[in-house]
């Protein structure tokens, strides 16, 4: 039997190699996360960060969470690529900006009921903000903690901020 | 020795590489020379060349944001190496969803004291109705008081359209970021090498659908209404739509019900009237 090119016989090249035009190896790092059928994955992974450093990172990392790490340098990628100047970060601003909009709102809506449980006639249902979403929240830019919240998150933004706030 | 043009300390980007900086070194106003470590978190990630790919393709002014948010995801990459800025983005869904959550309770609870404060209003209103009618004539079998049994049901809240998961933001997964996760946001916090099988196993599964995420960001024009948190700029025009949006809808909604029961007390005062009419003749 003729012995064919190896890559016949085993599995195809996965989508860096591919990309990349390389062989790919049976110990191929990319191989178990950038299938074939998705050659735009690793496109978009390659041309912002580079291959180099995703196969650094990724050996830094258990190989339980590999998969999870490539998926987000991937979404991370796609956002930059959709977005050079902001990337990612212009979901995170928006998300915050819908939080500080619920704040407020949750603000307003309270001081309404406040309203109502002054001038109840019976006050025997004594009106209690139940806001577990307090008003630290609103100041998420100043990296305040969150009583509210069950994980108290720091943005690690703000915590460098002491180191960047003034490089620009 | 790295050295800047002149008597200038060389930036993080030349002292890292080990080269000349030179006078127009495109790196230098980003990445000081007293700030090793955030060079080589965004060398780490990005690589200079991408950096340069990137800033490249952009405006001066635009430069100065695309730097702020690249050292950000570096460093957030640095922080959290397997998620990096979805760390923040899934906090952010949890914040929001939390958020909506309380938002709609306190609404249900505003909307019972309003319904409740009506019906004070529109009793306290019969009572001194029959009162007069009491002083006239003895109270006949046709006095009408208010049926307080049913009162009016109050669903308007259940349909107020809290739509701000749909509205005005990136088409992201909700799939993917939602809070029923929270084991998932413990590993997230924790970052453990090894952390639960089934907690990591679940943010496997809700990040292969990451892959399908739809990044539809706000895209402006001008990048001034997408200014992110650097700044702490506040843009009011995008969330004060939607608010205008929400609460004219909250409005209309909670103007409907307070209709109907001005309808109800104003119908009965009619007949508690027509009584009286009738009974006075006698």
């Amino acid at each position: 039997m003729n012995q064919m090119a190896s890559s016949s016989y085993s599995n195809p090249p996965c989508a860096a190699c591919k990309f990349l035009r390389r062989k790919c190896l049976p110990s191929c790092t990319f191989a178990a996360y950038f299938p074939p059928e998705e050659p735009t994955k690793f496109a978009n992974v390659h041309k912002i960060f580079g291959a180099s450093n995703v196969s650094k990172l990724l050996n830094e990392i258990p190989p339980n969470q590999r998969e999870d790490a490539v998926n987000s340098l991937a979404y991370e990628a796609e956002a930059r690529l959709k977005d050079p100047v902001y990337g990612c970060v212009g979901a995170i601003s928006v998300l915050q900006r819908q939080v500080l909009h619920l704040q407020k709102e949750l603000d307003a809506t309270n001081a309404d009921l406040m309203l109502y449980a002054n001038n109840d006639v019976s006050h025997s249902h004594p009106v209690q903000s139940n806001s577990t979403f307090s008003r630290t929240n609103a100041q998420y830019n100043g990296g305040e903690s969150n009583p509210g919240l069950l994980h108290p998150y720091a943005s690690p933004w703000n915590n460098d901020s002491s180191n960047d706030s003034k490089s620009m | 020795m790295t050295l800047k043009g002149g008597t200038g300390q060389a930036c993080a980007a030349c002292k890292y590489q080990r080269r000349r900086c030179a006078s127009d070194c495109p790196l230098a106003p980003f990445f000081p020379a007293d700030q090793p470590k955030m060079f080589q978190n965004a060398h780490k990630l990005f690589g200079v060349s991408n950096i340069l790919k990137i800033l490249k393709q952009l405006d001066p002014s635009q430069k100065v944001i695309a730097m702020k948010s690249i050292k950000y995801q570096a460093n957030m990459r640095d922080k959290y190496p397997v998620y990096g800025c979805l760390v923040e983005i899934q906090q952010l869904y949890y914040q929001i969803q939390m958020a909506e959550e309380e938002l709609h309770a306190t609404l249900n609870q505003l909307a019972y004291y309003r319904q409740r404060h009506q019906q004070q209003e529109i009793s306290s209103a019969n009572e001194s109705l029959s009162r007069l009618q009491l002083g006239m004539a003895p109270p006949g079998n046709a006095m009408t008081i208010i049926n307080q049994d049913n009162p009016p049901q109050y669903d308007a809240v259940t349909a107020l359209p809290i739509t701000y998961s749909n509205n005005d933001n990136p088409c992201y997964n909700t799939e993917y970021l939602e809070a029923k996760e929270n084991n998932v946001v413990d590993s997230l916090w924790i970052q453990q090498p090894y952390s639960n099988g089934n907690n990591s196993m679940a943010m496997q599964s809700q990040l292969s659908n990451s892959q399908h995420l739809s990044v539809q960001q706000e895209r402006a024009q001008d990048y001034d209404e997408i200014y992110p948190f650097f700044d702490t700029i506040d843009d009011r025009q995008s969330y004060m739509d939607s608010k205008e949006v929400y609460e004219s809808s909250s409005e209309s909604s909670l103007k409907d019900t307070r209709q109907s029961v001005d309808q109800i007390a104003e119908n009965e005062l009619k007949s508690a009237a027509a009584c009286f009419s009738l009974t006075s003749v006698n």
